[in-house]
């Protein structure tokens, strides 16, 4: 097997961690690391040896995931998509989540995409301010401005769940 | 010592490893004088570890094979067409069902607005469900056998042109139906059984401005809500099954409410 290949294999778990925050479903996140790849084979001559491919494939993924976002919010607004069995369900059940971690998961899928993004990318996947800029095609103060309202939306919403939650209990 | 003044903008950067560290023991002493900003630092900083808590898990699970024949150059040319598409419309799920978890934006963008539409939706669909399909003899007011009154009496109540959808290929019978209040408008109720007794039910309003569709699951364990909002109605198919299968009576469902309404 080729260098290049092995270190692509060796990103795939970083990249469905990065896509599992952005989509949530799990066969959805997956189909969108596997259209990451392939497009990332299609174009391997576009990537330099030597140098880290993390970044490389989070720029095609991302890039796959905003436009697709895009498609989906144009669709959406002028028809239904079709619903196919089970697509309509974005909480996949067989995953095993705290309570704690189904409440953030949930929280950060209510935010928007471009802020959703750049807070993951900073916070879980641990990219600087200047590389996840690079990767997501802004500007580094557009970036700051998104972690920064991302943070405080999640904040929010994490907050509202657990006021939602308080009252259940009360009511019982 | 450097001295600036430090603000809101710093938590962050100081939080994502940003802030120079020759400004850090500044940084760190407004902090300390600043407990508002330290709390809400620490917040961060929780909900941050939460973060990571929820997704470290992902990391250590195996790398599904299509995912690595991809790479290994071991997968015919892929069905690029049905999977892209599932993907996009399990995004729209998400953008849709996100909106109605836990408060749309509640205290940010949207602070005080009521429930989407499509909670109110979704809930009153569950609450009508829980309510009737428990019922044994006053599950429905119109019985199936009388369908033809049944359908023209919902349709001028609610305002919208109703054919109860055949689901038998499903496996469920109608029951017979009733009118509810939804809101401030009126709502059709169908019910649905099938050989096991196992009821589910379909809930159809005029009143909707807006486009979405999802899922909706008010508590654990509860009855779950497959919707759909379009312009002029919305319609909830809620019952108890398995998703999957509950996804496809309500495709079946829509489908032939849908050519209902435009005949």
């Amino acid at each position: 097997m080729d260098e290049k290949k092995a270190a692509i294999l060796g990103e795939i778990p970083r990249l469905r961690r990065y896509a599992r925050s952005l989509l949530r479903d799990r066969d959805a996140a997956d189909d969108l690391v596997q259209d990451c790849l392939e497009r990332a084979l299609v174009r391997l001559d576009n990537w330099q040896t030597g140098e880290s491919p993390r970044r490389w494939l989070f720029t095609i993924m991302h890039h796959l995931f905003i436009d697709q976002m895009r498609k989906v919010n144009r669709r959406g607004e002028a028809t239904m998509l079709p619903l196919e069995a089970g697509e309509a369900v974005a909480q996949p059940a067989e995953q095993v989540e705290s309570i704690a971690s189904r409440e953030i998961i949930d929280a950060l899928q209510a935010i928007s995409p471009d802020r959703r993004a750049a807070l993951v990318m900073v916070a879980i996947e641990g990219f600087s301010y200047a590389e996840a800029a690079n990767i997501l095609g802004v500007p580094a103060g557009t970036l700051m401005s998104r972690i920064a309202r991302g943070r405080e939306e999640l904040r929010g919403l994490l907050d509202d769940t657990a006021r939602r939650r308080a009252i259940r209990i009360v009511e019982k | 010592m450097i001295r600036r003044d430090f603000s809101e903008r710093d938590i962050h950067m100081a939080l994502d490893g940003e802030l120079p560290g020759d400004e850090r023991a500044a940084y760190d002493a407004w902090l300390d004088a600043n407990p508002e900003m330290k709390a809400r630092s620490a917040r961060f900083a929780a909900d941050r570890a939460a973060l990571r808590a929820a997704f470290a898990g992902v990391l250590d699970e195996a790398v599904p094979a299509r995912l690595r024949k991809v790479v290994l150059g071991e997968t015919p040319v892929r069905a690029a067409a049905s999977r892209s598409r599932w993907w996009l419309a399990a995004a729209a799920a998400v953008l849709v069902v996100a909106g109605g978890l836990g408060g749309y934006l509640a205290g940010i963008d949207r602070a005080g607005q009521e429930d989407p539409a499509e909670d109110r939706l979704a809930e009153q669909a569950i609450a009508a469900h829980v309510v009737f399909a428990a019922e044994k003899r006053h599950a429905v007011e119109v019985p199936a056998s009388d369908k033809d009154h049944l359908q023209t009496w919902l349709s001028n109540r609610v305002g919208l042109k109703l054919v109860a959808p055949d689901l038998t290929a499903n496996g469920f019978q109608l029951i017979g139906g009733r009118l509810l209040p939804a809101g401030e408008s009126k709502a059709a109720m169908l019910l649905y059984e099938d050989d096991k007794g196992e009821r589910i039910s379909l809930f159809v309003t005029a009143e909707s401005a807006q486009n979405a569709k999802g899922t909706y699951t008010s508590a654990q364990n509860g009855p779950q809500a497959v919707y759909w909002l379009d312009k002029g109605y919305g319609c909830a198919v809620v019952g108890s099954l398995p998703r999957e299968q509950l996804a496809v009576v309500a495709k079946s469902a829509y489908g032939q409410l849908l050519a209902g309404l435009a005949s």
